[in-house]
């Protein structure tokens, strides 16, 4: 199968505008869709484009990272040869100079330079998208590029493909260049590198604002999302967990939802994102909601346009609601037990 | 050791071409999955899976057995399949000869007891608990039992027990019950005692070579110590389309005592890592257990979907088992039945009991255009 393309995952970025939903975890970590975290996709397409090599460089809060990943079983990635790295920077001070720190890269040049793979894709941790390398890479090859920027209606999707030779020459040669990234590689108009722009027609969102998140995660419940993001040939693949399926009682009213496993419905759900092992009580109404893993929602509360992070826990009679354009987001472990609304 | 051979042929084509064993159930599991995570939840991590009807999705379904945590470098899962010797192929005869055959594998670990097992049933028992039972007994070998209603007694194999438990006989499905204490197919024994009367059942040429009906009933006439450990809680023979559906239908039970829903007993499985369930705005479920990948646009109520299902618009799907990738075409009408994994039920089917019968409808490839004509 393909050795030649080396997978580099950037999973060091943190957003401002994230910034309620990244307190303990990079935005690469973040749940999305119910099941997954945001890294899931870049790695799934990776992975279904037959790399057999991936390499994640973390910075910031990477516990929540470590433990998604772990060994890359999930991901088919835990291998004797080749497989899973992880690179956490030797130098957390360091200012953060965007997708493809070359810094960054340099600390573990031993890495790029023990690989067998011809070529490498470079991208952030943290855009939704199911995207086959390949025909990138073909296009690459046929079209005599040096670098290729993947771009979405014009505008950059932070993935780039180089041959690895050329990568490390700009990783060895930055002091010289000041190239710091490399957004500053493709940006740059005395280039003497034949830079290319590959326009990627599927859908694609990076997710770097709390609004985006909110809204591609409602994209999801349009059948035509749906069905680009999770089609069964190229599946994105995520930690597993032990969750049986999830029950619906009596009461339950279910309606345009996406539903993990473990849940325990009983009241009423619209429009929304519901995750693994969430609880749902009597009487409650939940609207163009995001609920994140094992958060328990009790009986009678009304959410509409809530992003409520892991682990919370709304009391019964809650009212917590806002206006779509900006969502309320409760944070990870909370109770919420006092009427709010807006 | 867990006996996974079982052709269960009662369950018709949903056992064409597979074992009992990997029957699903629930949802999202497959029978053998319970023994397994039992095991893994009672600290036995040496379990060694006799297969032999119809073994390929069973032995791919196993791989390694991480799915259940059983992917050990000492002991973890081993599937012991029959095998030829220079004389002669060996088929499994009976369930002690399959143990019989594998004794090689027993030597491997020397153990000091070994728990019988069979892939067949439905329940959450910690093995460690028998085993506590067993050694304080000083047994030879304990059986363990569960009180079956008084009507039930001649489906089972029956203990009669003195007051301390002991077994003093042991009758297969009696006409007139002195007990309703049943056999649930799970033993433990001392190894120095399951090997000698296995060597010696093997050698009897009259023998069926059945734990049941050979060596537990040599056993108690050789006045070895055994007893009967009860248990109580939820344990179910899904053996018949009948109690398959029932034992799925108590799922739905909040009351159940079967509950999936308790981390500290987690049924472990393994995960085909699909996509959320979608509800669509059409979409209708109340009272159902629904698996991650399905697609649900019609109105589902007391139902278990297994994963990767579609129920498409219009359609009315009530107290059925939707196993898993089938598709409930539009408008069908769904009642009392067992959808086989894949199939695709068209447009329009309307299945349902007759007005007398709750007899459970099959659903099946090979049943469907009969379904339709009806």
């Amino acid at each position: 199968m393909n050795k030649r393309l080396l997978g580099v995952i950037d999973a060091t970025t943190v957003h401002e505008d994230l910034h309620e939903l990244a307190l303990h975890r990079s935005a690469a970590a973040i749940p999305f869709g119910g099941r997954y975290r945001l890294i899931d996709f870049i790695l799934s397409n990776m992975v279904n484009s037959g790399i057999q090599s991936v390499a994640i460089f973390p910075e910031f809060q990477y516990r929540s990272l470590m433990d998604h990943l772990g060994s890359g079983k999930n991901w088919d990635l835990n291998r004797k040869r080749d497989g899973l790295f992880f690179f956490p920077t030797s130098n957390p001070d360091k200012p953060y100079p965007g997708i493809g720190t070359l810094d960054h890269f340099a600390d573990n040049i031993d890495f790029f330079e023990r690989s067998t793979q011809d070529f490498a894709v470079i991208a952030n941790s943290y855009t939704v998208f199911n995207m086959d390398f390949q025909p990138l890479l073909d296009w690459h090859i046929k079209s005599g590029c040096d670098i290729t920027e993947v771009h979405k209606n014009g505008a950059t999707l932070g993935i780039y493909l180089v041959k690895k030779t050329l990568l490390m020459d700009l990783i060895t040669t930055r002091n010289e260049t000041g190239y710091s990234n490399m957004r500053d590689v493709v940006t740059d108009i005395d280039s003497q590198f034949k830079l290319c722009y590959y326009d990627f027609e599927g859908y694609a969102v990076m997710v770097d604002t709390i609004a985006k998140y909110f809204n591609v995660s409602m994209d999801l419940l349009k059948p035509e999302v749906w069905k680009e993001l999770f089609p069964k040939e190229r599946p994105i693949l995520t930690k597993v967990k032990d969750e049986p399926p999830t029950r619906y009682e009596t009461e339950a009213s279910v309606r345009n939802t996406m539903v993990a496993n473990g849940g325990l419905i009983e009241g009423t759900v619209e429009n929304s994102i519901i995750a693994r092992g969430v609880k749902i009580g009597k009487g409650t109404v939940i609207r163009n909601c995001i609920i994140m893993q094992k958060t328990q929602i009790k009986e009678n509360c009304i959410l509409e346009s809530v992003i409520v992070d892991k682990d919370a826990r709304i009391e019964a009679g809650t009212v917590i609601t806002a206006p779509a354009e900006s969502p309320a987001v409760i944070r990870k472990g909370t109770v919420q037990g006092m009427r709010t609304g807006s | 050791m867990l006996l996974a051979g079982g052709k269960g042929s009662r369950l018709h084509s949903l056992t064409k071409n597979l074992a009992k064993p990997a029957v699903p159930f629930g949802g999202k599991y497959r029978i053998i999955d319970f023994p397994l995570s039992n095991c893994t939840n009672s600290g036995i991590y040496t379990v060694g899976v006799l297969t032999q009807y119809q073994p390929l999705v069973l032995n791919s379904y196993i791989g390694i057995g991480s799915a259940w945590d059983l992917d050990r470098k000492d002991g973890g899962v081993t599937v012991l399949p029959p095998y030829a010797e220079t004389s002669e192929v060996k088929w499994y005869s009976g369930t002690a000869s399959a143990i019989y055959q594998n004794l090689n594998y027993l030597y491997q670990y020397d153990p000091e007891y070994v728990l019988i097992l069979s892939g067949d049933h439905i329940y959450k028992m910690n093995y460690e608990l028998m085993l506590n039972y067993h050694i304080e007994k000083e047994a030879d070998a304990t059986i363990s039992v569960i009180q079956v209603p008084w009507e039930e007694t001649n489906r089972f194999g029956i203990m009669n027990t003195d007051s301390d438990l002991r077994i003093t006989e042991f009758e297969e499905k009696p006409e007139d019950a002195k007990n309703n204490l049943a056999s649930m197919g799970i033993y433990i024994f001392k190894w120095s005692v399951l090997r000698e009367y296995l060597i010696r059942d093997e050698q009897n040429p009259d023998s069926s070579h059945d734990f049941g009906k050979d060596i537990i009933p040599l056993l108690i006439k050789e006045d070895k110590m055994l007893f009967a450990y009860p248990f109580k809680g939820y344990w179910k023979d899904v053996g018949t389309v009948q109690s398959l559906w029932e034992a799925n239908m108590d799922l739905l039970d909040r009351d159940c005592e079967l509950n999936l829903f308790d981390q500290s007993w987690r049924i472990y499985s393994v995960n085909p890592n699909q996509p959320p369930q979608y509800i669509c705005p059409e979409g209708e479920v109340t009272e159902s257990l629904v698996n991650e990948g399905c697609k649900i646009e019609g109105a589902v109520s007391r139902t278990v979907v297994f994963q990767g299902v579609t129920v498409k618009k219009g359609a009315v799907v009530k107290e059925t088992v939707i196993m898993p990738d089938a598709v409930i075409g539009h408008n069908c009408h769904i009642e009392k039945a067992i959808v086989s994994p894949g199939v695709y039920v068209p447009d329009g089917t309307i299945i349902r009991p007759g007005d007398d019968s709750n007899e459970i409808t099959l659903v099946s490839e090979e049943t469907i255009g009969e379904l339709q004509s009806n």
